[in-house]
């Protein structure tokens, strides 16, 4: 079956209010064509899953698409800094902040994958996260031992990742660092695809490595040639640093919009 | 002049032992070339590990941009995941996790999330990554931070991301241990004095024997000058 779509069709399937995991982590292998998208398409109440988020989390607080954040940290690390856009969106209550440890995201993905409704946490000892977000409770062992933190399940509707080789049908192949991509692809309801390069039917079969995401899983591949960018796709090219800049100094919403048309023709 | 960039670095590696597990996460630059500066000296058999899930990568080309890249994972021979090191922490096989954040207390409460009560934060800061997991599983949590005020080092932190077995603090100025729930000066750098240390420190100063920092050496300075040949250790100064 040939799942192959665009862009634009793909990004139309995400209703607003979506809960959306975005693969990738900081600046390092964001579907950052897809993140233009939805900013263009003007979704709203969007409710982002992540362990560690940047200029996709910032973008889309910008774009005002943005109703939750479940992350461990949102941050361009050390170099670029804050992402004063989500900061200020956050301080402004228009967006709500579920502050996770990285590895809380992680084990309610699990929870969901796994099928169970949460999942025990170790090591959440003394934190304010657990009065913060509300994901996080306690429970007692029902075999005798002491309380244990719990994080309830997160189910995204969607997960978007963006790929070195993807088949027609959604087979989908991830080099380098897979951060928590293929965990979201187990995790999630439904499954987008972008892809550096479109493989030939029954080329993974012929391979020793195979596709570490199967095709039943996937419901739409667009072939997104640099769909990474500005952010670093492993062997294929770096962080575009001028660019990370560029967007932000924008400053305030108005100048998204132009932003988001110069992406568009950058990519054409 | 001692730059705080080098004495912070070489202090960290002079911490971590040989064959241990030692964990560097987001924005860790400084104990990241730490780390691997360990290794060329005094701990071959060091194991790093990271957010790419490279295992050990061998004199990785480090980025300046992002401590969460593949050119961890380019080099490494095996492949762990983030959660798979996290998991590893949680059975308690985690020996070493370096953490930072923007206020800490007397007793190692670390504040990485926000300024402000926490319902509606007057700051919102990037949060504690894994923090909260890492520091209480981690054998030792080492913290770091490339400021030593009295907006640091505080009284009494915001909001309590993370809280457990912090057991040194690093700065620009000092060398904190705890020691039984409290941190302890233990030493401070050689260019500074425990009055500036007290001064620019928001809770009470408190040691058991003053120590100054044990100088960089020479062999210290050129390994340094191999490992991190761009001073990326100072991109947080």
């Amino acid at each position: 079956m040939n799942k192959i779509c665009t862009m634009a069709q793909a990004i139309e399937s995400i209703p607003d209010g979506a809960m959306v995991a975005i693969g990738g982590n900081t600046l390092n292998r964001v579907p950052m064509e897809a993140v233009y998208q939805m900013a263009r398409q003007n979704k709203r109440n969007l409710q982002l899953v992540k362990t560690a988020g940047a200029m996709d989390i910032d973008l889309l607080c910008l774009a005002g698409c943005v109703k939750s954040v479940d992350a461990g940290y949102v941050s361009y690390e050390s170099q670029f800094s804050l992402c004063r856009y989500y900061r200020q969106a956050v301080e402004k209550g228009q967006v709500i902040t579920y502050e996770h440890a990285c590895y809380t995201v992680i084990c309610a993905l699990r929870a969901a994958a796994y099928g169970i409704p949460f999942m025990p946490v170790k090591g959440l000892g003394q934190t304010q996260l657990m009065e913060s977000n509300p994901r996080l409770g306690h429970i007692q062992d029902p075999f005798g031992g002491p309380d244990i933190a719990v994080v309830q399940a997160i189910r995204p509707n969607f997960a978007i990742l963006h790929v070195h080789y993807a088949d027609q049908a959604g087979n989908a192949m991830i080099c380098g660092p897979v951060y928590e991509d293929l965990l979201m692809v187990q995790a999630s309801e439904r499954v987008i695809i972008t892809t550096e390069e479109i493989v030939p039917d029954n080329y993974f079969r012929r391979q020793d490595v195979k596709a570490q995401i199967p095709a039943f899983q996937v419901e739409a591949v667009v072939h997104a040639p640099k769909g990474a960018r500005p952010t670093a796709m492993p062997f294929c090219y770096p962080v575009d640093e001028a660019e990370v800049r560029a967007f932000q100094g924008l400053g305030a919403a108005e100048q998204l919009s132009k932003y988001l048309e110069g992406r568009r023709e950058a990519a054409r | 002049m001692i730059r705080p960039s080098d004495m912070m670095t070489v202090a960290l590696a002079r911490l971590l032992r040989d064959g241990e597990t030692v964990f560097c996460g987001v924005s860790s630059h400084l104990p990241l070339v730490a780390a691997l500066l360990a290794k060329k000296l005094h701990a071959p058999g060091l194991v790093l590990l990271n957010i790419p899930g490279g295992v050990d990568p061998e004199k990785p080309r480090l980025s300046r941009i992002t401590s969460a890249g593949s050119e961890l994972w380019d080099s490494a021979a095996a492949e762990m995941t983030l959660a798979q090191v996290f998991d590893l922490s949680m059975r308690g096989g985690l020996d070493v996790a370096f953490l930072s954040g923007v206020q800490m207390d007397n007793r190692g409460g670390v504040n990485a999330s926000l300024i402000g009560d926490w319902r509606q934060p007057k700051v919102r800061l990037p949060g504690g990554a894994g923090s909260a997991v890492l520091i209480p599983t981690a054998k030792r949590a080492i913290f770091w931070r490339t400021k030593h005020d009295r907006r640091t080092f505080v009284q009494q932190v915001d909001f309590l991301t993370a809280k457990g077995n912090v057991s040194d603090v690093m700065t620009p100025l000092c060398h904190f241990v705890a020691c039984q729930g409290e941190l302890l000066l233990n030493s401070v750098h050689p260019y500074t004095s425990i009055e500036e240390v007290a001064e620019n420190t928001a809770f009470p100063i408190r040691y058991k024997v003053l120590r100054k920092t044990t100088p960089i050496s020479d062999a210290e300075v050129s390994a340094l000058r191999e490992v991190d040949p761009h001073d990326l250790r100072s991109i947080e100064f």
